[in-house]
């Protein structure tokens, strides 16, 4: 079937029409740095879609859970090796999406009798200053894409994931509007919730023009809730432990979400 | 690149390492001493080290010297190691071994921890430096790299409390009540001790944070008098014993003003 040119791209286009229809239905993830660190937010039903990788490092990913477990176990070993043979310093989020997990994803991806990837992650290691901060989106197919689009010319803080590329973009525009850096938790936390909202609002809906009103997205908010919960961890900027990642567990949730 | 391994195999550290050819294994096969060029090395050796428990938990203390037969190699070495956020291991032997071997079992807890989205059960930590301390036992037929480590944590397991725990050079490990010292001090560690516990004015359980760093000062105090390879406080060079004590809320680093308070008013 590869051995010409023109099927060898034709599968590959099978392949990704097949992956995004897979990974479509997924719940968005939004990762924003606010004063004190990145908050990742999501809202999930069952498994746990926000991962600690490294001291300063954490993920978030949608897609197969068997997926994306091989994918965190290989950045988890790739960061744990290097951080004890040289130092913890040396472990860099650029290094490990773009030398490591890039091309491994690529290679799975363009050989068509293997089975791909089927995940979107997202990438978010902090620095010293929300400047500092850097986020990275890697596709199943090896693309990388760090927080925003290119043309910016000051990269925003923030980056998304989610099934679709349209849900992304209205998650994004949103973020450029309600999104500053030096936000406490508690604005972080709200502003990404709404991220997720519109992310989810317009997976189900033909969404054309401007973003939903607040009203709107507190209310789809109400009922998404009823069958779900929030999943959020955080990478904090500065502590004592060089351990930087912890879970926001339900208690301090309700803490920060409450009005 | 990814571990295709299954289960216990996929989130064990060292098995990790030497897959990646980054883990010597020390020598077992290698006769003791061959090289007679060896019989004339002598590695340098880190000393007292003790941990008692008390109401506020679990005290641990070392002194600070690391020496190599009668020289004194160093006067500001760090026996007391924090492994993670409530486990402590402290050493005693040589320290080039010691300090790897901890190395090797923070990472190994903290890769358990990441990979398998919990945190590892005292026994298991407890038994994955044993493995170390066995992994280690070429190099302890040769001489020249025993380490014999107290581990001290706190369990979160039932009601809660401190556990602590010494091991032999081969890697048996023994729970203890009370308290456990190793190194070339501990004969008059082990003295202080046994008497604060049985004749002094509380058992060592019951005494107060203040009293306990009395007594660990005290005892470290009498080692250094007794033992050459037992640094003492340097009063010069403002040199004090490490003191670190965990409890439930985690470790906590006492800071050299305090200490040097307490041993000017009880020790000095």
């Amino acid at each position: 079937m590869i051995e010409e040119p023109y099927r060898w791209v034709e599968a590959i286009a099978n392949r990704r029409e097949y992956i995004e229809t897979q990974l479509a239905p997924g719940s968005p993830i939004a990762a924003l740095s606010f004063r004190d660190g990145i908050l990742f937010v999501t809202v999930g039903r069952a498994r746990q879609k926000l991962f600690e990788i490294y001291d300063r490092i954490a993920m978030g990913a949608i897609g197969h859970p068997g997926d994306i477990e091989r994918l965190r176990m290989a950045a988890i070993e790739l960061a744990s090796t290097e951080g004890f043979t040289r130092s913890a310093g040396d472990v860099s989020l650029r290094r490990l999406a773009f030398y490591s997990l890039s091309p491994l994803l690529k290679t799975a991806f363009e050989q068509v009798y293997g089975a791909p990837y089927l995940a979107r992650m997202i990438f978010a290691e902090v620095g010293a200053a929300p400047a500092d901060d850097l986020f990275l989106r890697v596709e199943y197919d090896g693309a990388i894409a760090a927080g925003g689009s290119a043309a910016d010319a000051k990269p925003p803080r923030f980056s998304v994931i989610s099934g679709t590329a349209r849900a992304t973009e209205r998650m994004e525009e949103l973020l450029r509007r309600d999104h500053d850096s030096n936000n406490t938790l508690k604005t972080a936390l709200r502003v990404a919730l709404d991220a997720w909202s519109v992310g989810s609002m317009t997976a189900d809906e033909e969404s054309a023009g401007g973003l939903p009103s607040p009203e709107a997205l507190r209310q789809r908010r109400a009922e998404e809730f009823k069958g779900a919960t929030i999943e959020a961890g955080l990478l904090e900027r500065s502590s004592t432990s060089a351990i930087r990642y912890r879970q926001i567990d339900a208690e301090e949730l309700q803490g920060l979400t409450s009005a | 690149m990814t571990s295709e391994s299954l289960g216990a195999a996929a989130s064990d550290f060292p098995a990790l390492l030497r897959r990646h050819g980054l883990l010597n294994e020390a020598a077992l096969a290698a006769p003791a001493l061959a090289n007679p060029s060896a019989a004339n090395f002598t590695p340098t050796q880190a000393t007292t080290i003790l941990a008692f428990k008390f109401t506020g938990g679990v005290l641990v203390a070392g002194d600070r010297r690391a020496t190599a037969g009668n020289t004194v190699v160093y006067d500001r070495a760090d026996k007391v190691l924090e492994i993670d956020r409530h486990s402590i291991m402290a050493i005693a032997g040589v320290p080039a071994t010691a300090w790897e071997m901890a190395r090797v079992l923070e990472h190994s807890l903290q890769y358990f921890r990441r990979t398998q989205l919990q945190e590892m059960s005292v026994d298991g930590k407890v038994r994955a430096l044993s493995k170390l301390l066995r992994d280690n036992f070429g190099f302890v037929v040769q001489g020249i790299g025993v380490v014999v480590p107290i581990f001290a944590t706190y369990d979160f397991a039932g009601a809660g409390q401190a556990r602590l725990y010494f091991y032999d050079a081969m890697g048996a490990q023994f729970e203890v009540a009370e308290y456990a010292e190793t190194g070339s001090g501990s004969p008059a560690v082990r003295g202080v001790l046994f008497y604060e516990n049985r004749w002094g004015k509380k058992p060592l359980q019951k005494l107060s944070e203040q009293d306990a760093v009395t007594v660990a000062l005290r005892a470290l105090d009498t080692a250094a008098d007794a033992d050459t390879a037992t640094g003492g406080v340097d009063r010069n060079a403002r040199i004090f014993p490490i003191i670190k004590i965990i409890s439930c809320d985690g470790i906590k680093t006492l800071p050299d003003k305090q200490i040097a308070a307490r041993f000017k008013s009880t020790v000095a």
